[in-house]
C-alpha cells in the first residue's frame, strides 16, 4: 500500500499531473479563449470591473463557507448572514447613525445568524444541512416582515453613506479598496484554517469528527466557533454590498450561496484528499467570475450563463476526481 | 443423538478458507442435528463465526463440502440459503426501530395485494405467531423499539419461523440480556428443539452451554477440535479444549519495580452495566481487564475516558479526584484512550501522521494559536523513530500505512501528550502477529517509563503474556482477580463464563 503510494508520488503520472491541476488548467484555456473571443476581455478596465464586482464579495462570503466546508459540515444561511449585515447597517446610516455604529450593528446582525446556527447544531445536535436551511427561511421571512414585504432602502446622500461609499470606490496604490479588504481576510483565514491549532482541530473535525472527540478536542467550542466566523464573514460582505450599491434589497445575499459552495468545492480538486483550502477557493471564485464575465462579453444571455457555469463545475469535478480514480 | 445419522440437517466437511496469510479455517467440520441443540464455542479467533458466515454464504470457502438436507449444495447466498430453510440470528444485526412488530417478522415477505402491503394483516399475521410459538401478547401495532432487547430476539426468532426455518442458527443471542430474559429465550429454543427444529447456539458463557445445549463443538486454531455432550464433560475439560498452548515469546520478559499507584478507582457505579467497580494501578503496572460482552468490562472503560459518565464511585489520577464527563477532561487530565475502533476514533485516515501524531498536544508545539512547524516536525520526527513507525514521510496519508503502524500512530499521540495513564480497548484487534509484539514491546517501554496501563482484551493470552495483574468483570462485576502463576488463560476463561471464581479472589 504505502509502495505503490511512494511509485506514485514519485513519478507523476499524466493523468496524476493533469488531475492535481485541473483548475489551473481550465482556468488558462478559459482566459485564452475569452481573449481571443473578446476584444474587451483582456482590456484593465474589465479586469478591475470583474475583480471589484464578481470576486471580491463572492469571495468572502466562500472564505467563510471554506471554513465550515473543512469542518465537515455546511452553511445554507450564508445569504441570510450578508442580508441582516446589510438590512442592520442601512437601516441605521438611513436613521442618521455613524459608520461605526452601523458596521457594528450590520456585523451585530450577522454574528446572532451564526450564534443561532452554533446553538442549533451543537446543543441541540441538528444536522448542519438542516439548521442552517431553518435559519435560512426564518431569516428570509425575517426581512419580508422587517421591510412591509421586501421594500429595498436605499441611503440618500448623507455623511457616513457617502463616505463609505467613497472607500468601496476607491483605490490604494492602484489597487481598488475592496481587493485589499478581501486580501487581508483572506490570508487572516488562511493562516487560521492551514496554520493555526483552531484550524487544525477544524480539519480534524472533517476528517474523522470520532478521531476528534477521542483526541479530547472541544469539538461543540470549535464548531460554534467556524459558524460564526463563517456569518462574521459573510456579515462583512453585507456591509460591503451595501456600501457599493448605497442601499439594501432584501434577500439579495441567497445570489452567493451556490456560487460560494460552487468555488469552495472546484478548490477541492487543488488537493489530493479533496479538503477545502483558502487558495482552491480563491481559484474557483476566480474561475467562475471570469466565465460569468466572459460569457456576458461574447453575447450570451442571462440563461446560457447559468448553463455554461454548470458544465464548467461539472467538467472541472469530473477531470480532476475521474483522472485522479484512473491515476490510482 | 441416538438417530443421529438419519436426523442431520447440515453437514460441512473439510472446510477452508484463508485470508491473504491469515489460516481462518483449516479442514473444519460442524454437523448440526434436528430436534437438537448444538452449542459452539471457541475463543476469539478460533474460527466459530467465519464457520457461520461460510454457511450463511457470507463467505466463499477455498474448498471442503457442505450439505443440507442431505443434499451438496454449492455456491450458497445469504438468499438461498434462507429458501433452504436455514436462518439467522445475528448478535448485532437488529431490526428496524420504527418498524411495527409485524413489518418486521414479514420483513421481506410482505402479505399484502400486489405492490401494496397490509400492515393490518401482517400486525394481525405476526401476533398470531408469537401467541402460537412462544404464548406472547403484544399490542397490535406495537414498534420495535418498544420492545425489550429479549422480546426483539424473540421477534427476529419468529421472522424464521414465520419462513419456515428448520435451521436456527443464534449468534451470542444472550450477550444484552438480563437473567430473566435469558431463562425464557431458553424455553423458547427447548420449544422449538422439541418440535424438531435444528438449533446452533453460539455463546461464551460456559454455564449457557452446560444448561441448554445436547452436544457442544468445540473450535480452535480454524479447526473443531472435537464434539461433546456438555452435561457429561466437565468444564474445565471444555475448556482445556479450547485453548491452545501458550506461546511464550510472543510476549517479551520486563521486569519493573511498581511505584505509587497512579489511578485509583473506587465503588464506581454505572446503572444497568456495572457497580462497586473499584482497583487501582500503578505506575509502571500494567492491569488487564477482561469480560464477555456485555459483562459490563467495556463501559468500566468507556467511564474512565468520559465517555459515559458514571453514576457514583470516585476516580482519582495521581491522588487528584477526577469529574469525567467528557473526553476533553479525561485528555486534559493525564488519560489516553485507544479505543478499539481504531479507525472511527483512534486516528483519522484522511489526515497526515504528522497531524495525526500532533493532534490532542497541539498546544505544545504552538505560540499564540498558531502552530510552530519547526517544533511540530522535531516531536514527531523524534516520535516516528522511537516507535519505528513504518511510513514513507511524516506528511503521508494514516491510511497509508498498515493496521499495525496506525496503532503505533494512535499511542504516539498520546506520548506526545505526556499521558500518564494508558487505557486501551483492545489494542492488537486486526493486527497481524509481528506488529502485536511491537505494541507488547512499546506497552512494556511505557510501563517502565512509569506509566499506568489499563488493558482491557479479550484475547486471554495476551492478558496472561502482557499485564502483571487482570481483573474479570462478570455481570456488572469484580469477579476475580489473577497474578502471579495463578494467572492462566484457563482461569480467566473459567472466571469471566461465571463458572468459579480467582485464585486471589475479588481484588481490594
Amino acid at each position: 500500500m504505502s509502495v505503490s503510494a511512494n511509485d506514485n508520488a514519485a513519478r507523476p503520472s499524466l493523468r496524476g499531473f493533469l488531475a492535481k491541476y485541473s483548475v489551473l488548467i481550465a482556468f488558462a484555456a478559459i482566459v485564452i479563449f475569452f481573449s481571443v473571443a473578446s476584444p474587451t476581455f483582456l482590456t484593465p478596465a474589465n479586469l478591475f470591473n470583474v475583480l471589484v464586482n464578481n470576486v471580491v464579495m463572492l469571495a468572502i462570503v466562500a472564505l467563510g463557507l471554506t471554513i465550515v466546508i473543512s469542518s465537515g459540515g455546511i452553511d445554507l444561511s450564508v445569504g441570510v448572514s450578508v442580508d441582516m449585515a446589510s438590512m442592520v447597517f442601512v437601516m441605521l446610516l438611513a436613521a442618521g447613525y455613524s459608520g461605526v455604529t452601523g458596521v457594528a450593528g450590520g456585523l451585530g446582525a450577522a454574528l446572532i445568524v451564526g450564534v443561532l446556527n452554533a446553538i442549533l447544531i451543537t446543543r441541540l445536535n441538528i444536522s448542519p444541512f438542516l439548521a442552517t436551511l431553518g435559519v435560512l427561511f426564518i431569516g428570509q421571512s425575517t426581512q419580508q416582515l422587517a421591510t412591509s414585504g421586501g421594500q429595498p432602502i436605499y441611503l440618500t446622500s448623507g455623511y457616513a453613506a457617502d463616505q463609505f461609499n467613497a472607500i468601496a470606490r476607491t483605490a490604494l496604490f492602484g489597487v481598488p479598496t475592496p481587493v485589499i479588504v478581501l486580501i487581508v481576510l483572506a490570508f487572516a483565514v488562511h493562516v487560521l484554517l492551514h496554520r493555526s491549532v483552531f484550524g487544525r482541530y477544524v480539519q480534524a473535525m472533517g476528517a474523522q469528527p470520532g478521531v476528534a472527540w477521542y483526541s479530547g478536542i472541544r469539538v461543540s467550542r470549535e464548531l460554534s466557533m467556524v459558524h460564526v466566523l463563517c456569518a462574521l464573514l459573510a456579515g462583512a460582505t453585507g456591509i460591503l454590498l451595501s456600501a457599493t450599491v448605497k442601499s439594501y434589497v432584501p434577500l439579495s445575499g441567497n445570489a452567493f450561496l451556490l456560487d460560494a459552495i460552487g468555488a469552495t468545492f472546484i478548490g477541492t480538486t487543488l488537493s489530493r484528499e479533496r479538503k477545502p483550502s483558502v487558495i482552491g477557493t480563491l481559484l474557483g471564485v476566480l474561475l467562475l467570475a471570469i466565465v460569468k464575465n466572459g460569457l456576458l462579453l461574447v453575447g450570451w444571455n442571462f440563461y446560457w450563463q447559468q448553463v455554461g457555469i454548470g458544465v464548467l463545475v461539472f467538467l472541472v469535478l469530473a477531470a480532476s476526481f475521474g483522472l485522479r480514480r484512473a491515476a490510482h | 443423538m441416538q438417530t443421529a445419522k438419519r436426523d442431520i440437517a447440515v453437514s460441512m466437511t473439510g472446510i477452508s478458507k484463508r485470508f491473504g496469510p491469515v489460516r481462518a479455517l483449516e479442514n473444519a467440520n460442524l454437523e448440526i442435528a434436528r430436534g437438537s441443540i448444538l452449542g459452539l464455542i471457541g475463543q476469539n479467533g478460533a474460527g466459530k463465526s467465519t464457520i457461520i458466515k461460510v454457511l450463511a454464504g457470507i463467505i466463499k470457502p477455498d474448498s471442503g463440502t457442505i450439505l443440507i438436507n442431505g443434499e451438496t449444495v454449492s455456491s450458497l447466498t445469504p438468499a438461498s440459503v434462507e429458501k433452504l430453510g436455514v436462518h439467522f440470528i445475528h448478535q448485532d444485526r437488529l431490526l428496524v426501530p420504527t418498524a411495527t412488530v409485524g413489518e418486521a417478522v414479514f420483513l421481506g415477505h410482505e402479505i399484502g395485494l400486489g405492490p401494496f402491503v397490509s400492515r393490518r394483516a401482517m400486525d394481525r399475521g405476526a401476533a398470531d405467531l408469537l401467541k402460537h410459538f412462544f404464548g406472547m401478547e403484544l399490542p397490535a401495532g406495537t414498534l420495535v423499539k418498544d420492545l425489550t432487547t429479549a422480546q426483539q430476539k424473540v421477534v427476529q426468532i419468529t421472522r424464521a419461523l414465520a419462513q419456515k426455518a428448520s435451521v436456527l442458527v443464534l449468534d451470542e443471542p444472550t450477550a444484552a440480556l438480563v437473567k430473566r430474559e435469558v431463562d425464557s429465550l431458553f424455553d423458547v429454543l427447548r420449544r422449538l428443539r422439541d418440535d424438531g427444529i435444528a438449533v446452533v447456539f453460539i455463546s461464551h458463557y460456559m454455564q449457557e452451554i452446560e444448561k441448554l445445549c445436547d452436544r457442544v463443538t468445540v473450535m480452535r486454531n480454524g479447526t473443531d477440535v472435537g464434539t461433546v455432550d456438555p452435561r457429561q464433560t466437565p468444564i474445565d475439560e471444555i475448556i482445556s479444549m479450547m485453548i491452545a498452548r501458550e506461546v511464550g515469546e510472543m510476549f517479551p520478559k520486563r521486569s519493573v519495580t511498581l511505584g505509587a499507584p497512579v489511578l485509583e478507582v473506587s465503588n464506581l457505579r454505572l446503572g444497568g452495566s456495572f457497580e462497586n467497580i473499584g482497583f487501582n494501578v500503578r505506575a509502571g503496572e500494567i492491569v488487564g481487564l477482561t469480560g464477555l460482552l456485555g459483562s459490563g468490562a467495556k463501559e468500566v472503560v468507556q467511564c474512565l475516558f468520559g465517555l459515559k459518565t458514571a453514576d457514583g464511585g470516585s476516580i482519582k489520577v495521581e491522588g487528584r479526584e477526577l469529574a469525567l464527563s467528557t473526553p476533553v477532561k479525561a485528555v486534559r487530565d493525564g488519560i489516553a484512550m485507544l479505543p478499539e475502533d481504531r479507525r472511527a476514533h483512534g486516528v483519522a485516515l484522511g489526515l497526515s501522521v504528522r497531524e495525526n501524531i500532533s493532534l490532542a498536544s497541539l498546544r505544545r508545539y504552538s505560540r499564540s494559536g498558531i502552530v510552530s512547524r519547526g517544533s511540530e516536525n522535531q516531536a514527531v520526527d523524534g516520535l516516528v523513530k522511537e516507535l519505528s513507525i513504518k511510513t514513507p514521510h511524516r506528511d503521508a496519508l494514516v491510511r497509508e500505512l498498515s493496521g499495525g503502524n496506525q496503532q503505533k500512530v494512535a499511542i504516539a499521540k498520546w506520548l506526545s501528550c505526556q499521558s500518564r495513564v494508558y487505557v486501551l480497548d483492545e489494542p492488537t484487534v486486526a493486527i497481524d502477529i509481528g506488529a502485536k509484539v511491537e505494541i507488547y514491546n512499546l506497552l512494556n517501554r511505557l510501563a517502565g517509563e512509569g506509566a499506568a496501563i489499563l488493558l482491557l482484551s479479550s484475547d486471554l493470552l495476551e492478558l496472561v503474556g502482557v499485564c502483571d495483574r487482570v481483573l474479570v468483570v462478570y455481570r456488572g462485576r469484580l469477579a476475580a482477580s489473577f497474578s502471579g502463576p495463578s494467572m492462566n488463560s484457563d482461569a480467566l476463561l473459567a472466571a469471566s463464563s461465571g463458572a468459579r471464581s480467582g485464585a486471589d479472589g475479588v481484588a481490594a
